[in-house]
């Protein structure tokens, strides 16, 4: 292979795992905290899609900075999204059996789904490169395009900022100390319902800023949903269920076996994802970062 | 409960489940002089659904571990039968059979993979065998013929008119759920719920919990299998969606619909949730949505589903009549 190959699909691999990063690291955040796997996570990606596309090509279209505005409007309408379903529908579940809480978010997932389809139609959406990075960039004698370096830039500035906010405040010590006892942090007087409620808030907040995010490099249209929710299970498998460095880890491995999955085998690649996460899951279940239960 | 109302309930149970059991089949074998070929339909791919429902509950509600990708044993009895009658020049019964026989093997590789696992851990990792099968079969043009599928399947002529594979189906189905009744109500049925309730207990006692893990999912597999063949053969086509794992919640939300605590949920639930599809579909083209609702009313309000509902007035009716005769 030649090197030329191989650092571009390393490049390309790298920005496509860092975009799925900001989805599966709110997947992580969600299942490590309230124990819940929330299928809709892939819904309010989409909803930030499409948002996106909507401001940019629909509200907005003759305001030549329109991305960067719907980039600090659109997650945090889809925020307002994840606030709304936390408080009307999962506060009530979080101690219910496994299989009620998956059943749940699937409704939601579907409702989110057809109200997409009736606001914005079956159509495909395409949304162009914002300005300033629909260039390409040399380096090495090899170009890329301005816009995936910065997705990774981005990726990686949006788990350094995960990371101070999990290690020196307050939100995020009590984060910790949820993960490993919610009971005790209960019993300390800490009000831990509403900390569900922050994480889910901040999660979605990231799947909607994912969701603009990739909005240039994707085609946006109905089924993207259960697509980039697939994805995002193999990630948090391979890393470790929980564990957000594991996620970061996850979201790399994930991103370079996809790019170079489809030199090897193009119509094969996503099963190499799922081989992977089978493996993972036979041989590690807790994954490669988690802690064994 | 009073004692007297449990042995009532004992007593009364086999006259009141096998009367109604002679009823509802002696109601399907005229079913069809009564209604149209286009309602008709409809029970059959009630009776198939239900075969795959009850075969998956087995795993959900039986051993309690949630089988998140049974579309992919669904699609793998599909494929094989439908492959079998388009590649090779076997019988039809033949193929028939094959269909869960290779299915059940399937589920003793794969099972012997996901058992290891418990909760979230062993939901996750169906899925991603199911995910494996659906990626093979959307992808492998040559062989499954990819996203167009496999089409225009022959079926022997003696079972071409609906009426004919209507009865046949029903024969099929007849005879899994009778199955799946007497495995549940064996010993190792009762070993399977033991482990649902309390696994190391059970494990303490001497049973071999993994084992019986792995037969229970291969048995599921078994059924699954038997269903997805069934729908071939009364669709004549098979596609690569029937391994998606969309099509996967369709199962489990049959069995959650109806309860899964109790045998014939997944019967109710399966012909609840085609009868609403195509009720919904012939209003509007939203069936999700309403769906959606559905699914958050079922999780809020009705946890033991429609069966467990129904069991739990008719246990109040029961219990109210015990005090009269006391």
């Amino acid at each position: 292979m030649p090197i030329e190959t191989l650092i571009r699909q390393t490049m390309s691999g790298l920005s496509m795992g860092m975009v799925i990063f900001m989805i599966a690291v709110g997947l992580c955040l969600i299942f490590g905290t309230v124990r819940v796997l929330n299928m809709a996570h892939g819904s309010m990606y989409m909803v930030g899609a499409f948002l996106c596309y909507w401001f940019n090509n629909v509200l907005f279209q003759h305001f030549t900075g329109s991305f960067w505005v719907v980039a600090i409007v659109a997650p945090l309408l889809v925020a307002l999204v994840g606030l709304a379903v936390e408080m009307l529908l999962f506060r009530h579940i979080y101690s219910r059996d496994m299989i009620y809480q998956l059943i749940l978010t699937f409704g939601v997932v579907l409702l989110i789904g057809d109200l997409c389809k009736i606001i914005w139609g079956v159509e495909y959406h395409l949304v162009s490169y914002p300005r300033f990075l629909d260039g390409a960039v040399n380096f090495l004698g090899i170009t890329f395009p301005t816009y995936n370096i910065f997705l990774i830039i981005t990726g990686v500035l949006v788990f350094v900022g995960l990371w101070v906010l999990m290690q020196h405040t307050r939100v995020g010590r009590i984060i910790r100390a949820i993960t490993y006892d919610r009971d005790m942090v209960n019993a300390l007087g800490v009000n831990v319902r509403r900390t569900y409620t922050v994480i889910f808030v901040l999660s979605c907040w990231l799947a909607g800023l994912g969701g603009v995010l990739t909005a240039p490099i994707n085609v946006i249209t109905l089924g993207i949903d259960a697509e980039i929710l697939i994805e995002c299970f193999i990630i948090v498998v391979i890393g470790g269920l929980g564990s957000m460095a594991g996620a970061f880890v996850g979201s790399i491995i994930f991103g370079l076996v996809n790019s170079f999955g489809i030199l090897i085998a193009p119509r094969l690649a996503i099963g190499f994802s799922f081989l992977l996460m089978a493996f993972i899951l036979i041989i590690r279940p807790w994954g490669l970062m988690g802690k064994p239960e | 409960m009073s004692i007297q109302s449990k042995v009532f309930t004992k007593r009364g149970w086999w006259n009141w489940s096998g009367t109604w059991l002679l009823v509802v089949l002696a109601f399907l074998i005229v079913l069809p002089f009564l209604i149209k070929s286009g309602s008709l339909s409809s029970v059959i791919e009630m009776m198939i659904m239900s075969v795959a429902a009850c075969g998956l509950n087995l795993m959900i509600g039986y051993s309690g571990m949630v089988n998140f990708g049974p579309a992919g044993l669904y699609a793998f009895g599909a494929y094989t039968t439908a492959l079998l009658l388009v590649n090779t020049n076997m019988p039809f019964w033949f193929a028939m059979i094959a269909g869960p026989v290779m299915t059940a093997i399937a589920g003793i590789i794969i099972g012997w993979f996901c058992i290891r696992l418990t909760h979230i851990y062993f939901a996750l990792l169906t899925l991603a065998f199911s995910q494996l099968i659906y990626t093979i079969v959307y992808k492998w043009y040559g062989f499954t013929g990819g996203d167009t599928g496999i089409v225009g399947i022959r079926v022997p002529d003696l079972l071409a008119p609906l009426n004919h594979y209507y009865y046949f189906t029903l024969v099929i189905t007849f005879v899994s759920i009778g199955l799946m009744w007497i495995v549940v109500h064996s010993p190792f049925g009762k070993v399977v719920q033991a482990f649902r309730e309390n696994p190391e207990r059970t494990e303490s006692i001497g049973v071999d919990i993994k084992r019986c893990r792995l037969k229970v999912f291969v048995l599921q597999s078994f059924f699954l299998g038997a269903a997805g063949s069934l729908y071939c053969g009364f669709n004549h086509n098979v596609f690569a969606n029937y391994a998606h794992w969309l099509k996967g919640t369709e199962f489990i939300l049959s069995c959650l619909l109806g309860g899964i605590y109790n045998f014939f949920g997944p019967i109710v639930g399966a012909a609840v949730y085609i009868f609403l599809e195509q009720l919904v579909i012939s209003y509007t083209e939203y069936w999700p949505f309403i769906l959606g609702i559905i699914i958050i009313l079922l999780v809020m309000f009705l946890e033991g589903g429609l069966a467990g509902f129904i069991s739990e007035k008719f246990h109040i009716i029961r219990m109210r009549y015990d005090d009269t005769q006391g």
